[in-house]
């Protein structure tokens, strides 16, 4: 079952079209990666699929309900959660107040609650305080919570990242090129990871990324995109051996084997 | 009494005067905004410094080449050199140090080298008025029972002039083309070769001296001068910066020539007492309905 | 087969690695220890908040400082009593627009409007109308939310450097205003606005007010912590750090930015209400752009978001002109001289960071 349909997708900015017609699923459950060489729009389709950027035509259906127009941040309360490319963290706030911001979504308490401090109030705070540290907990992280994000080396700080996002307990988590900057066992972490989020929390995953070998290893398909348009789309193993994919990645005249790095 | 055409004609050069004096402080504002994103508060006292040192100046060329427009022009010109080598050091002395810093801290260090220019001027000039006293001949163009005077006409042409000037400069120079090159991309600028500091502090030299400019100007038109004259006159053009949109060189002329006839139109509706509340209003609306200004461009974030 | 046995070998690698890195990660952050001065102040203010975690330091600490600051209309003229109740009123201030500025990172140059706002509401009820001025609160809160509604709503959705320009124009559209109303006693303001009782005794003696603004300190301080410490100041906070990524956490940018405006407001009409009965007369010219700025630079000079920095920081400006006064015009020199320099060497503000 689809949980996000994406149907002719268009993003065009001025006279550039930076995500042209494309159309894929994210089944529910589902680890999905979308690749593409360099400027093929990956970001553009990723920024459009959380409302950073308005998509210029096309649909985009949630749980059978268009995202198309909304804000970001309701679209986050939709249960959606992203992370970004360059962790974005709040950088002169503790590890445990970043994740907290997490539970954002899924709490209510406003300027009233805050002032009176009633029992509801005392109640979603302990609430949040309990769902970020379990976060924190899943992925290892919780002797850190006082820290503060800025002085985390930046291996840590992408965990964070990630703790952040699973406290919003996201129906869909959208990974931007998690694996960037991380060295080879950090990225070894990181598949065990997301196989732990979906396995163990049920998440659905789609990711953006560049690490050919990291995407080929987790991911349970893969959405191939070029010059903004879907070129592929199917397992690993069909991707490895499509031969257009290997056209995008190597040139048409090349005859090495597949695009794993 | 005047006819309703001589009103507007009468209105339309107070507001194309007032106007020349915000399109050449607006430009300083709009130049440093587009090339380190600073709101240059200290700018509209860098404006009331040009007027006081042209002042000085005027005064002691006034025994040698007179009290008409020959010394007029050298004071201009001796404000433009003195102003334009105070907000370089400005620049880099209190501004350099925090380019890196958060936007606020900068914002705040322009408020205090602000407080620093006005209460030194204050000091000098023992909180008084002084008045500037030029022998210019009087007369001009009479329509009716309009005159518009030389030095209306004098004061538009300089005005023209240095937009003139400052256009080419910006659009045709090396300098020019590195100063918008900055406002786009800094760090890429450092990677080509850029001298970014040399160019940063070239901005604030021609801004400084375009308020100088502007100063002066006004000491001729107005005829008197004072140690707060800076402070409306440095929010207003700012105001003119944002309507015209800012970074936008020709915004800041559009903006600061608008805003003056705008002003005019509205203080002749409405009353002089409510002229200021009529130009921040008419901020305000702008940013609601066109933030960007009416020349500048709309900006796609990148994630 | 061997693919698998490969990814668990590597799984133990990592095991082991994040043991090692995790250990050189928990390690405690090296912090800079500065000499002379500044050294002493850091020590001093980490020392007292370490103290006042624990519950024994807390009553030690805040009992001191109540009774020292309650006994003072025993000991301390009444030239003192006014100076520290000025202290006490740029606190309200400072901590109201501490919400604007330092828990949510808007640049506001326009708080003097706020107050002006708060100010002019109770003394027009009183004045003209004969109100008590308790019962003026109310109105002044629903007045300030109208006001930041007003002034807030066409702003939040800016980037922050036009911010600090509306704010500063409606500051000025709001003094301009109040010279030129009638209501608002024009130009000269309005003048003998008569004292509220106070459990039936009229508050006329300077240190019957250096009480109540004590209580109201300490109903500010709890307020503005409360909310800091709470789901909607936390959300200000992100928005402070990287608006982006608070609103990829599902935090309504523009919301919460107007209701930190609002609560702002509020704080700030309130004192400015008190303000207008302590001094029984009110004009526009305690409404100038300068108070705005005072008020922004306690903010930021004590160290934005960090309360106790932020009250440090209204007490300076509220004695420093009067320590100053010998002086005289060379005061706001050595004043802006001082700010310069003072952003240059420490732009965080003086009140240090915790070290963790």
């Amino acid at each position: 079952m689809a949980l996000m349909e994406v149907t002719d997708l268009t993003m065009r900015f001025g006279g550039i079209v930076a995500v042209d017609t494309l159309t894929f699923n994210i089944d529910k459950g589902s680890i999905t990666a979308l690749i593409g060489p360099n400027g093929a729009g990956k970001t553009s389709a990723f920024n459009c699929l959380t409302g950073f950027y308005k998509a210029t035509s096309g649909q985009i259906l949630f749980e059978g309900q268009s995202l198309l127009n909304m804000r970001p941040y309701k679209i986050t309360h939709k249960g959606i959660v992203r992370t970004f490319q360059n962790v974005r963290l709040f950088k002169n706030m503790t590890v445990m107040e970043n994740v907290m911001s997490g539970c954002h979504s899924i709490s209510k308490q406003f300027v009233g609650g805050a002032l009176l401090r009633h029992p509801a109030q005392r109640k979603e705070e302990a609430e949040i305080r309990r769902i970020s540290e379990e976060a924190l907990k899943f992925i290892d992280i919780l002797d850190l919570k006082d820290r503060v994000a800025k002085n985390l080396p930046y291996g840590y700080q992408r965990r964070v990242e990630w703790a952040r996002a699973i406290a919003s307990r996201p129906k869909l988590l959208l990974l931007d090129e998690p694996a960037a900057g991380l060295n080879r066992e950090e990225k070894n972490d990181l598949v065990r990871l997301i196989r732990r989020f979906r396995n163990e929390l049920g998440i659905t995953v789609f990711l953006i990324e560049h690490d050919m070998g990291l995407v080929m290893e987790v991911a349970e398909k893969i959405v191939v995109i070029n010059f903004g348009t879907k070129i592929a789309e199917g397992t690993p193993e069909e991707i490895q051996a499509n031969p257009l994919v290997i056209e995008a990645y190597l040139g048409k005249d090349d005859d090495e084997g597949g695009p794993v790095q | 009494m005047l006819s309703a055409g001589e009103v507007i004609l009468q209105q339309l050069m107070n507001g194309l005067i007032l106007g020349s004096f915000y399109a050449l402080i607006a430009l300083g504002y709009s130049m440093v905004y587009g090339i380190i994103k600073l709101l240059n508060f200290a700018h509209g006292d860098i404006y009331m410094t040009g007027a006081f040192v042209g002042f000085f100046v005027f005064g002691i060329l006034a025994g040698t080449v007179g009290s008409s427009w020959g010394g007029v022009i050298l004071a201009m010109l001796a404000a433009m050199c003195v102003c334009g080598l105070l907000g370089f050091l400005i620049q880099l002395l209190a501004y350099r140090p925090l380019f890196d810093a958060p936007r606020l801290s900068l914002l705040i260090t322009a408020i205090g080298v602000s407080l620093i220019l006005y209460n030194t001027v204050m000091i000098i000039t023992n909180g008084e008025y002084m008045f500037f006293q030029h022998s210019i001949p009087a007369g001009g163009l009479t329509f009716g029972n309009v005159t518009i005077t030389w030095v209306q006409l004098v004061l538009l042409a300089i005005t023209a002039v240095l937009m003139l000037v400052l256009s080419w400069f910006i659009g045709t120079t090396i300098w020019g083309k590195a100063m918008r090159a900055i406002s786009l991309d800094k760090p890429t600028c450092r990677l080509m070769g850029i001298n970014v500091n040399k160019i940063i502090g070239l901005t604030f030299f021609i801004g400084s001296a375009l308020a100088a400019v502007a100063g002066v100007m006004s000491c001729v038109y107005y005829g008197s001068l004072h140690y707060f004259m800076g402070y409306m006159m440095g929010i207003k053009a700012f105001t003119a910066a944002v309507i015209g949109g800012i970074g936008s060189i020709p915004g800041a002329m559009l903006g600061g020539l608008l805003l003056g006839l705008l002003e005019a139109a509205g203080t002749q509706a409405l009353g002089s007492s409510w002229k200021d509340v009529f130009a921040f209003s008419l901020l305000i609306i702008m940013l609601i309905f066109k933030p960007t200004g009416l020349l500048g461009k709309t900006e796609i974030e990148r994630m | 087969m061997e693919h698998n046995e490969n990814i668990k070998l590597q799984n133990i690698e990592v095991t082991a690695n994040t043991a090692a890195a995790e250990e050189a990660a928990v390690e405690e952050p090296t912090v800079i220890q500065r000499k002379g001065i500044a050294g002493a102040w850091d020590n001093f203010v980490e020392g007292m908040y370490r103290l006042v975690e624990t519950t024994k330091g807390k009553i030690l600490v805040f009992g001191i400082l109540l009774i020292a600051v309650g006994t003072m209309p025993l000991w301390a003229s009444s030239y003192v009593l006014q100076v520290a109740w000025n202290a006490m009123f740029y606190m309200l201030l400072a901590i109201g627009c501490n919400i604007i500025v330092g828990y949510c990172g808007m640049c506001d140059l326009g708080y003097a409007a706020k107050f002006a706002v708060g100010a002019y509401t109770s003394a027009i009820l009183v004045k003209t109308f004969g109100w008590n001025f308790w019962l003026t609160l109310p109105v002044v809160i629903i007045f300030a939310i109208i006001a930041a509604c007003i002034m807030g709503g066409p702003v939040v959705r800016l980037r922050s450097d036009y911010l600090a320009i509306v704010t500063l124009g409606f500051g000025e559209i709001v003094r301009i205003v109040a010279r030129n109303l009638e209501i608002t006693g024009s130009a000269s303001g309005i003048s003998g606005i008569p004292r509220p009782y106070l459990f039936g005794v009229q508050l006329t003696k300077i240190w019957m007010w250096f009480f109540v603004f004590i209580i109201l300190v300490i109903i500010f301080v709890i307020a503005s912590n409360r909310l800091k410490n709470s789901r909607f100041g936390r959300a200000l906070e992100y928005i402070r750090e990287d608006e982006d990524a608070a609103e990829a956490m599902g935090v309504d940018v523009a919301r919460y930015k107007l209701w930190a405006f609002i609560m702002g407001t509020v704080f700030g009409a309130l004192a400015g209400a008190f303000y207008a009965m302590q001094m029984a007369a009110i004009s526009p010219n305690s409404f100038q752009f300068l108070q705005s700025a005072n008020i922004l630079l306690a903010v930021v000079l004590g160290g934005m978001g960090k309360v106790p920095g932020v009250m440090a920081g209204a007490a300076f400006f509220a004695i420093f002109p009067e320590v100053f006064r010998d002086i005289g015009e060379y005061r706001m020199l050595i004043f802006g001289i001082a700010l310069v320099i003072v952003m240059i060497f420490r732009p965080q503000g003086l009140w240090p960071e915790r070290r963790r």
